[in-house]
Parts: structure tokens; C-alpha cells; sequence
């Protein structure tokens, strides 16, 4: 893509001076300085925990420095809420999305625009949009459910949605975390669209290199809360950038496999689940796994991993088929007793369902220790035992936090990642179940959890990957079995499996070259 | 905020001492007295001399201390019947159904037993008071867990659940105390028999045992939610149910439990009401007063913060200032309905108050260089 770096240099637009911001027991940013210079595509790059979120929410007005002052077009400017920020021309795409998924996608981008107060006029509304739309070159059916949209469509429903509230400054927040590569690349080609066409300037908050390589003018890097580099993309390559991302050189190591293959632990046989909207998600999946080998299941989002791995760990029931773990049929089992019988599970969501906010780390531990003897003898918790356990995980497992105390919400999701990990770990499971074990986490800590993963097979667990990262599968896994729309399209060993026909498995295409390999 | 040099912010608290929590709640009841003023002056009353009424009556005479005391236990019981749900997140708002399911199950022993008349006791009266203090949870249980089932298995809202309960258990007491009724009494005058004395509760001091239950109750349930593995499940449910249920806390027995403990205070709540204050002693005509008093169990509940020994100074100082200013209404001639305003005011200044424990205020002085412009080349334009 083609990158404007030998341009004037302009006034910034943007111009951020000396923002810190403490939260308790950690310093988030540190006298952080930014200038954004207006048409600019300006990427702010950094680990997870490095502070990149917390600029960005206090760009936007939701979270209030402690010191610091902002300036647009020149004028010092104070955001008490989003409401200034908006008013100002600033809009901001969350890494979440937060549109309301039974309305319609011109109900979602009208929703709380300054002129719609009490009266609701959707047809004026409707040709101001399209207008829009026309304007910016986006294809949207602004009558559908949003429930109904991809990923993808769902944040251009966003990006619309700041545009029609006047925004001319666009802050995304780790934008492509949940999209395909495809639409990865139709979301730079319009972001490129809008820079060049209308004016607009983008300030694009990620952690992936290529993406900053691809489609930015300029590059700032925070680390641990303040300012490493300020570079032009141009002058920038991907391994310098690295190194001051990360303070140091990384060696990628490469991952053995020398397991011995052990005895059958899990068998799966047709087994399908409906989703929540009553849908058959899951339509008939079998396969089967020995101790010592990872399953890695690779797909894009939506076709039918969650419900997979949620019937595995008792979550959701299954609609028909079995699963049985060392031969016992646990279809039907509470998750207690698959914790019990040494079945571990590391969901996805590790905000909503694999943590609890307002609970400190030991409790967070505990979630998977209070039905363990050892650790509460007598119905009562053993303190001292959670609090020493605890306190190992945060070592064994490099979670960065300020005591064992402190409460999960102050941790960043890379090392909350990590203490769900090491609590999980711990128990020793024979069978893990690991779902998106590595999204949104940084390079560093994203090889720290492959590795711990790899562990666990050395030590004999049967691994189950979900993941949407084709590398990350190639690199774990021993089986491969591309997800389309609730079935396996394929189980294919490792060393059958190359990156082109997993790829054209998990987009759909039939089966061509698999069976015959 | 910005004022001149300096800037104002709410800062999340990590943690509160407990020292600190108690002074915050002495100047809400301070705020809440003074604010009350208005409500006396307008009665041309002296203001000095209503306080002095009020809290004369309800800590410092003998009669008065003991019905402070007496209805005190009555708002513990609620208290804990509404705390043991809300910490699981579920509300129970069906305290004054379990109270009435208690009562009615407590009065259901001797009416069962043909035990209306001291005369002729088939078993030792402990046994008979034993066994009403365990029908009157065992009842209040019952009906708080039909709710706990109804949301576990079938979705069905709580809130909704208890507040339908309270009507019906309501008539289902009217029924039984009037004309005619099973429990009809010897007056026939719409209240329910008059216990045998040998039935009542026994008392220590003019305080009955059931002041023992309540005390043993808080530390039994704070301990509960400290110390244990139940009560830890029931935290991480009432804090994030999806996380509970991946860590293998049941989602269908955790608020059954919950409910059936809750009902369970909330019976023994209308046994004390009925079978322990002496002058009572039976269901009276007016027994729906005992139904809106339940809902300051739901308050202290919630002004204590889920901690049943905190809900203890609590609950004394809703008794003692409603029943207080009651008698000051009536002494000093007071506007009716004083002592619910009392009791209004204290709420509001109590939760007012809240906001200074999960923030705090701060004061810092903004850096000279952000009080300048930014960039001196744009300033021109």
C-alpha cells in the first residue's frame, strides 16, 4: 500500500502533552506526549498493558488524566465525557462493539446523535446516511439486525456511526482483532479511502506490525505507560519497531514435538448443539484424541467453535452424540465433575466468563480450587494454601501484577490471560480445552502461552485448541480440523496439513486435495 | 473539575477501612437529624426538645429500650433474609410472605396440637416451642425457595415471583385469623388465638431468646461469607454468574440454597413477631403493618453492604428512631407519619454516603505547562 511520508510537515492536529495517569498500584501512562498531524493514518503501537487503550479512552473522554493538557486545531480543549469529544469531531471505535444487536443498523448509527433527542425522524435520517454512505463508498444494508452482520460489517456500522456524529478524528481501538484477513484488508483499503479522499485522521491502536507497516504514516510506541519511539512508518522497519516495542530482541523459538503418543482420553462421536438463538451450531462432529496430542480446530469465528467447546466442558447440552473421556461417557456431566475428573477449560472470554472483576487474584484462583479438598478442608477456604498458590502462579506464569490482593479489573487482559492459564495449569487436567488461548495478547506473551500449552502436552494432557490463528495451529497442533459452518471439514495430521488447503477448508471451499493425501 | 490552580476528581477507592466506613455512616445519620429539623420546626415544636423525645424514648427508658430491642431482632431477621439472596445477586423481595408463612406455620404447632389452651399440653412445652421456631423457617424456607426454583429452572424473574407471593400470603392470613378461620381468636374480632404463656418465647431480662438467634446469626453469616467455600460460591455467583458457572458452581442449586435460607431468616422474622414480643403474643388485625416494616430489612441490608454484623447497629437505630419518633409524634403532637419521614431521610443520606466509599475526592494542582497553549506557532491563527 502506498504511503505518503515525504509530505510538509503540517501542525498537528491533535497534540497531547505530559498525560499521566495512575490507577491503583499501577502507573498507566507517564507523561505521555503525541502529536497527530491532520490526514495522517497514525498507528500507536505497543504491548497489551502498555497503556495504549487508556490514551486512547482519555483522547475520547472516559477516562480523565491526572495531569496533562489536550489541544485540537491549536486550542487547548477539556473532555469531561465522550459527549465533548464527539462534539468536537473525535469518534472512536471501541476494541468491543457496543451497538445493540436487535436493532437495525440505521437505528444503531442514529442512536444518541446530538440532534435526536426526543423525536425520532428515521426517514431524514435514512437519506442522510445514505448520502453518507455514497460519499465514503460503503456497501451496508442499513435495514438489517445488526445480529445479523459479520464482525467486519459490524464495525463499519461503528466507523459510520462516528462519522454521522461529525467526526473527523477516528481513534480504533485494536481494530482487526476479531476480523478475517480478508476483511482486514477491505478495512485498511477504507480507512486509506477516507485519509485521502475526506480529510479524515485516523488514529489506529494495534499490536500487529503488518498492520502498522501496511497502513500508517506514522508510528508512536508506548511501553510500560510512556513514549519509546516516535518514527515515520517509512523509515521504520518491522524489527526495529519490535525492539522498541518490546525493549529487547525476541527470538521466536521453534516449537518441538517429541511426545510420545499415549492412550486414547477423549472421544467425540456426531455430536451437535443448537446456539442461543435455538440454530444447529454443531452439526455432527467426531473425532478422537490421545494423551500427549493437541486437536488444533481451526476456523473463523461463528462456526460453531464456541458451541463445540462449550458442550466439552458441560456448558451447553448436547443435542445428540456423545463425548467420552478414558471411556466414560460424560455428555451429560455438570462442569463440576469434568473439573473433578481432571477436565480443564480456558474459555475465550476472559473479561466475562473466565474472571471476576471485582474479586481479587486469590479469589479469581479459587474459581478453580473451591471444590479441590486440598484446598478447602473442612468446607473452609484454606487462605494461606490460595494466597501461596496464587502466588506461585503469578511467578510460574509471569503475570505482572502489583500484589496477589490486588483485584482482577487492575490487570491488563494479557496478564489476566496468564493467571487463568497458570490456575488451570496447576490442576495438572488431563484434558485442556483451550479457546482462543492467545488472542489479544502480545508477542511476547502470546509465545509464553504457546509454550505453556506445549508444556502441558509434554506432560501427557490432551490438548483442544480453538483458534483462528492458521500459524498458531500449524505450530501447535499435531491434528488439524478446519471448522466450517458446525462440522470438521477434515481432521488432517500436522504433516498433512499445509497452510494453503487448511486455509481453503476453513473458508468454505470443498474437500479437494485432503482425501487423497 | 477545574477550579484556578487546582483540579477536583472523584478517584475510584481501592479500599475502605473500617474506621472510615463507620464515620461516613455517623455523619449520615448526623445529615439525616438535620435535615429532619425542617419536619419538627414546621410542628412548632422545640427542635432540641424533639430530639431529646425521640431518642429519650427509644435508648433511655426502660419500656422504650426493650421495644428498640424487640423490634431490632424483628429487622435483623429481615435483614439477613434479604442479604443472603443479594449476595448471590438475586433480590427477595418477598420478606413479608416468608414473615407470614412463618407466623402461619408457627401458630399451625399448638392449633395442630390442640395446644390453644394451657391446660392440657401433649408434649413439654420446649418441645412445642422448638418445634414452631423450626416449622416457621421451615415454611418462610419453602417459600422463599418456590422463588429460588422458579428463577433456577425456568427463568423466572424473582422480583416478580416474591412481590405475587406477598399478596397471596397476605389473604391467605386474613383467612386464617378472621371470623371462622382455623386460627380464629377467643374475641372473634379479626386477630388470631392468643398463645398459652408456657408457648411464648421464653425471655431473659424482658428479651427473648430470640435476640440470641439474631446476634448468632450475624457472625454465623459473616463467617459464611468469609471463611467458607459455600459462601465464596455464593459471592462469585452474585458477582459474575457466567464465571460461576464455569467454575462449576451449580446454576440451578446455588439460588434454590440461597432462597431457602433467606425465606428461612425471613420465617423466623414473623415467629419472633408474633410468639416473642410480649403484649402481642398472637396474630393481630393489624399484622400488614409487620409486612411494610420487613422492606427496612431490604435497607439495612443494603446500607451494610452485604455485612450481616455491620446490619446489627443498623437495624437499633432504624428501630429506635422509628418507634421513637413515633412516640414523639404522639407526645409532642407532631405531623402523622414523622417517624416513616425519619426513616426516609436516614435512606437517602445513607446511600448518598456510598459514593465516598468506592471514591474518593482529590485535589491537585495542575502543572504550569498545561495551563499554556500547547503549540506558541498555532496560537496566531
Amino acid at each position: 500500500m502506498l504511503v505518503q511520508a515525504d509530505r510538509a510537515p503540517a501542525e498537528p492536529i491533535l497534540a497531547v502533552r505530559g498525560i499521566t495517569k495512575r490507577f491503583p498500584g499501577v502507573l498507566a501512562l507517564d507523561h505521555v506526549d503525541l502529536a497527530v498531524e491532520a490526514g495522517d493514518v497514525h498507528a500507536i503501537l505497543g504491548q497489551n498493558g502498555a497503556g495504549k487503550t487508556t490514551l486512547m479512552n482519555i483522547l475520547f473522554g472516559l477516562v480523565q488524566p491526572d495531569e496533562g493538557a489536550l489541544s485540537l486545531r491549536g486550542q487547548r480543549v477539556h473532555f469531561r465525557s465522550p459527549h465533548d469529544a464527539i462534539a468536537q469531531g473525535i469518534g472512536m471505535v471501541h476494541q468491543t462493539r457496543r451497538l445493540v444487536a436487535a436493532h437495525t443498523v440505521l437505528e444503531n448509527i442514529v442512536l444518541g446523535h446530538p440532534r435526536v433527542r426526543g423525536l425520532l425522524n428515521l426517514r431524514s435520517a435514512r437519506v442522510e446516511v445514505e448520502q453518507l454512505c455514497r460519499r465514503y463508498g460503503f456497501t451496508v444494508d442499513l435495514g438489517a439486525r445488526v445480529w445479523q452482520l459479520s464482525e467486519g460489517e459490524r464495525q463499519w456500522v461503528e466507523i459510520l456511526k462516528a462519522l454521522y456524529g461529525g467526526a473527523t478524528i477516528l481513534i480504533l481501538d485494536e481494530p482487526t482483532s476479531v476480523l478475517t484477513p480478508p476483511e482486514v484488508r477491505t478495512l485498511l483499503a477504507g480507512l486509506q479511502a477516507l485519509v485521502r479522499d475526506q480529510g479524515v485522521t485516523v488514529l489506529l491502536v494495534t499490536h500487529k506490525l503488518p498492520i502498522v507497516m501496511a497502513a500508517s504514516h506514522r508510528v508512536t510506541v508506548l511501553r510500560a505507560g510512556r513514549v519509546v519511539a516516535r518514527l515515520r512508518t517509512a523509515e521504520a522497519t518491522e524489527e526495529l519497531l519490535v525492539q522498541h516495542m518490546i525493549g529487547r530482541d525476541v527470538a521466536f523459538s521453534t516449537m518441538e514435538r517429541s511426545a510420545e503418543v499415549g492412550r486414547p482420553l477423549l472421544q467425540v462421536e456426531d455430536l451437535s448443539a443448537f446456539n442461543d438463538r435455538g440454530l444447529l451450531a454443531l452439526r455432527g462432529i467426531s473425532f478422537s484424541l490421545r494423551e500427549g496430542e493437541v486437536l488444533g480446530v481451526a476456523g473463523v469465528t461463528g462456526n460453531g467453535q464456541e458451541e463445540l467447546v462449550q458442550v466439552l466442558a458441560g456448558l451447553r447440552p448436547a443435542t445428540s452424540g456423545t463425548v467420552r473421556v478414558d471411556g466414560r461417557d460424560v455428555t451429560h456431566l455438570p462442569p463440576l465433575q469434568r473439573w473433578r475428573m481432571g477436565i480443564g477449560y480456558i474459555p475465550a472470554e476472559r473479561f466475562e466468563v473466565a474472571s471476576i472483576a471485582a474479586f481479587s487474584l486469590v479469589e479469581n484462583t479459587t474459581l478453580n480450587y473451591h471444590f479441590d479438598p486440598a484446598y478447602t478442608p473442612r468446607g473452609l477456604l484454606d487462605e494461606l494454601g490460595l494466597a501461596q498458590l496464587t502466588r506461585r502462579i503469578l511467578s510460574i506464569f509471569n503475570v505482572q501484577a502489583p500484589h496477589h490482593q490486588t483485584r482482577a479489573q487492575h490487570l491488563s487482559g494479557g496478564n489476566l490471560q496468564k493467571l487463568i492459564l497458570g490456575r488451570v495449569l496447576l490442576r495438572r487436567p488431563r484434558l485442556l480445552i483451550a479457546h482462543l488461548p492467545t488472542q489479544g495478547l502480545d508477542v511476547e506473551a502470546t509465545a509464553f502461552v504457546r509454550a505453556k500449552l506445549l508444556d502441558a502436552r509434554a506432560e501427557g494432557a490432551a490438548v483442544v485448541l480453538i483458534s483462528e490463528d492458521l500459524d498458531e495451529i500449524l505450530s501447535l497442533a499435531d491434528w488439524v480440523a478446519p471448522i466450517y459452518e458446525g462440522r470438521f471439514v477434515a481432521v488432517l495430521p500436522r504433516r498433512q496439513a499445509d497452510a494453503e488447503i487448511v486455509g481453503a477448508m476453513m473458508a468454505g471451499l470443498p474437500q479437494r486435495e485432503a482425501g487423497t493425501g | 473539575m477545574r477550579v484556578g490552580r487546582y483540579s477536583l476528581a472523584l478517584d475510584p477507592r481501592p479500599a475502605v477501612s473500617p474506621i472510615y466506613a463507620v464515620l461516613t455512616a455517623v455523619v449520615a445519620i448526623l445529615l439525616a437529624l438535620a435535615l429532619s429539623s425542617f419536619l419538627f420546626l414546621s410542628a412548632d415544636a422545640n427542635l432540641f426538645g424533639a430530639y431529646r423525645t425521640v431518642f429519650a424514648y427509644a435508648f433511655f427508658t426502660p419500656r422504650g429500650i426493650l421495644a428498640t430491642l424487640q423490634r431490632a431482632i424483628y429487622l435483623l431477621f429481615c435483614t439477613y433474609a434479604f442479604l443472603v439472596p443479594l449476595r448471590a445477586g438475586l433480590w427477595n423481595i418477598g420478606l413479608p410472605g416468608q414473615v407470614f408463612a412463618g407466623a402461619l406455620a408457627a401458630f399451625a404447632v399448638p392449633s395442630l396440637l390442640r395446644a390453644q389452651e394451657t391446660a392440657a399440653l401433649p408434649l413439654a412445652a420446649a418441645v412445642i416451642v422448638l418445634l414452631m421456631v423450626v416449622a416457621a423457617a421451615a415454611a418462610g424456607g419453602l417459600l422463599g425457595g418456590l422463588a429460588g426454583l422458579l428463577r433456577a429452572r425456568l427463568q423466572v424473574n424473582e422480583i416478580l415471583v416474591t412481590m405475587m407471593l406477598n399478596s397471596i400470603l397476605f389473604w391467605l392470613v386474613s383467612y386464617m385469623i378472621k371470623e371462622g378461620g382455623p386460627f380464629m381468636g377467643a374475641t372473634a374480632e379479626g386477630e388470631g388465638f392468643t398463645l398459652p404463656s408456657p408457648l411464648t418465647a421464653p425471655l431473659f431480662r424482658g428479651v427473648p431468646y430470640t435476640a440470641a438467634l439474631a446476634l448468632g446469626a450475624a457472625i454465623l453469616l459473616d463467617l459464611l461469607f468469609a471463611k467458607t467455600a459455600l459462601g465464596y460460591r455464593i459471592r462469585a455467583f452474585g458477582e459474575n454468574p457466567a464465571a460461576a458457572r464455569y467454575g462449576g458452581i451449580s446454576p440451578v442449586a446455588l439460588p434454590l440454597l440461597v432462597f431457602l435460607l433467606g425465606g428461612a431468616f425471613a420465617g423466623l422474622a414473623g415467629y419472633h413477631a408474633f410468639t416473642a414480643i410480649p403484649g402481642v403474643y398472637k396474630i393481630p388485625g393489624n399484622y400488614g403493618f409487620y409486612g411494610d416494616l420487613s422492606f427496612y430489612g431490604l435497607i439495612s441490608a443494603l446500607i451494610a453492604r452485604g455485612s450481616a454484623l455491620g446490619a446489627v447497629p443498623i437495624a437499633v437505630l432504624f428501630a429506635g428512631l422509628s418507634l421513637g419518633a413515633r412516640f414523639a409524634q404522639g407526645a409532642l403532637r407532631l405531623p402523622f407519619g414523622v417517624d416513616y419521614a425519619l426513616l426516609g431521610l436516614l435512606m437517602m443520606t445513607f446511600v448518598a454516603s456510598h459514593v465516598f466509599y468506592q471514591f474518593r475526592i482529590t485535589w491537585r494542582r495542575v502543572p504550569a505547562e498545561a495551563l499554556q497553549p500547547v503549540s506558541t506557532e498555532t496560537g496566531g491563527r
